[in-house]
């Protein structure tokens, strides 16, 4: 009888040793990450010695989690800015007149952008012309004044603008030459361009503009070559996009 | 109820230690606001190399772009920006740039934009206008630019086309008709990046007029000038 009470207490502690060593296992895997804490509960009605010896390891349960992937949208640029200009141009010799033109601006950094220009005014009269008493120097056509420009600008004080304690706007004085072509007289001639100007954005998309630029180009109108200056000051709006 | 639903702008997410905001698109405007780290942000739209930005606390600012590099998308993966270096000069899709060059003698003007197929092989179209004491006109031609080794700073290339002329001699000279003739042209030259977006090009083009005369003209054209990628 003592022997079999013994041999009772023995087997029980070799079963629950073996069950120590597994939880152990058990626990030290959760730790490493490679079992989750949570297992399928062991089929009904099986047999704990044959599922220690034949059955399959129990199934992990599979997270429901779908990995979210981005997709970068496009991100809109608005570095090109188009616009309008109007204001005086003094044609030497011709007297100032009204000018007004076109424009496209592509700003490439912070500092540089690329400019197109392109304007027309009408001639005066010169001097000579008005004292003579009716001689035309020039026919209606040839009085046209047409010119465009390529020209590379940089914003060289960028700034901003206060007016009073809630509104700022960005502003820049910027510099810019280029050349181009000027219609004049009956003849096109090869033009530089250089001038400055202010840009004052009320908001990211609206711009305003001062302008003053001199259009130089050699001429022979009246039959010796020579070189004009042609200042130009001017007002415009134009819009970014 | 919207006829459109809005595009849901980019999110990026802070992770370096904070961002700064300025005031306006540029390094000069004062940094009113800093995003702090783990915090997300609306990119908006790009001028430059400035990007508008609004906060989780609906406040907007302006963020360059080589702090915008360091943000992540929220998968955790880096946000991929084109930054305007070197390596945009080897690699991109459009580019642009004016020139002032000499052709048959007269002065000359021309802009031109090219689309890359390949980081070597450039589809080209120019416009261009002579200046000149006999005669004035217009060159407008398109054709292939193939650039040797991209990756160089100053990389030659070597270009060939087609395109039409148009010839308006001056109205002292005598046979003042303006004619049209179409041309055709190869040429080689450098590129030479500068800086940012910038680069300098140089090409000298040998142009072959197929006149209505019993002899082509062949005009020699050269041309310097700024342009920029994008």
């Amino acid at each position: 009888m003592e022997s079999r009470i013994r041999l009772l207490l023995l087997s029980a502690c070799a079963v629950l040793a073996c069950a120590g060593c597994a939880g152990h296992r058990a626990r030290q895997a959760r730790k490493a990450g490679r079992v989750p804490a949570t297992v399928t509960a062991p089929q009904p009605g099986s047999d704990e010695d044959a599922s220690a010896d034949n059955t399959p390891p129990p199934v992990v349960v599979q997270p429901q989690v779908q990995r979210r992937t981005v997709t970068v949208p496009h991100i809109g640029a608005r570095n090109v800015e188009l616009g309008a200009y109007y204001g005086i141009l003094s044609i030497e010799n011709f007297g100032a007149q009204p000018v007004q033109g076109v424009k496209l601006d592509y700003h490439v950094t912070e500092d540089f952008f690329f400019q197109g220009a392109y304007g027309q005014a009408r001639a005066g009269e010169t001097s000579y012309e008005l004292l003579s008493g009716g001689i035309q120097l020039l026919s209606s056509a040839e009085r046209r004044f047409t010119y465009y420009d390529l020209s590379l600008g940089y914003n060289l004080l960028p700034g901003e603008i206060f007016i009073g304690h809630r509104v700022a706007m960005t502003s820049a004085l910027y510099m810019l030459g280029g050349i181009g072509s000027v219609d004049f007289a009956g003849d096109q001639n090869f033009a530089v361009n250089f001038g400055a100007g202010f840009r004052v954005l009320p908001v990211d998309w609206l711009a305003f503009h001062v302008d003053m630029q001199d259009i130089v180009f050699r001429t022979n109108i009246f039959s010796v070559y020579k070189l004009t200056n042609n200042l130009q000051a001017t007002v415009g709006l134009s819009v970014f996009f | 109820m919207p006829a459109r639903a809005a595009r849901a702008p980019l999110q990026l997410f802070v992770v370096q230690p904070y961002l700064e905001l300025h005031t306006g698109p540029g390094r000069g405007y004062p940094v009113t606001q800093v995003v702090g780290r783990g915090e997300s942000l609306d990119v908006l739209y790009r001028r430059t190399d400035w990007f508008k930005v609004r906060t989780e606390h609906g406040i907007e600012g302006w963020a360059s772009v080589r702090d915008l590099a360091q943000t992540v998308l929220a998968d955790g993966g880096p946000f991929a920006v084109d930054m305007g270096n070197l390596a945009g000069f080897r690699s991109h899709r459009w580019e642009a740039g004016a020139f002032a060059g000499a052709y048959a003698g007269a002065t000359l003007v021309s802009a031109y934009g090219a689309l890359s197929l390949t980081d070597n092989l450039k589809v080209e179209a120019d416009l261009s206008q002579f200046l000149g004491n006999v005669s004035n006109g217009y060159l407008a031609d398109i054709g292939l630019a193939h650039v040797f080794v991209p990756e160089w700073r100053i990389s030659p290339f070597v270009t060939m086309g087609t395109g039409i002329t148009r010839v308006q001699p001056k109205a002292t000279y005598a046979q003042a008709i303006d004619h049209d003739d179409q041309l055709a042209y190869a040429g080689a030259g450098l590129r030479i990046y500068l800086t940012r977006r910038f680069f300098i090009r140089g090409e000298y083009r040998s142009d072959v007029v197929f006149t209505r005369t019993n002899n082509n003209e062949v005009n020699p054209e050269w041309r310097v000038g700024f342009a920029f990628f994008f």
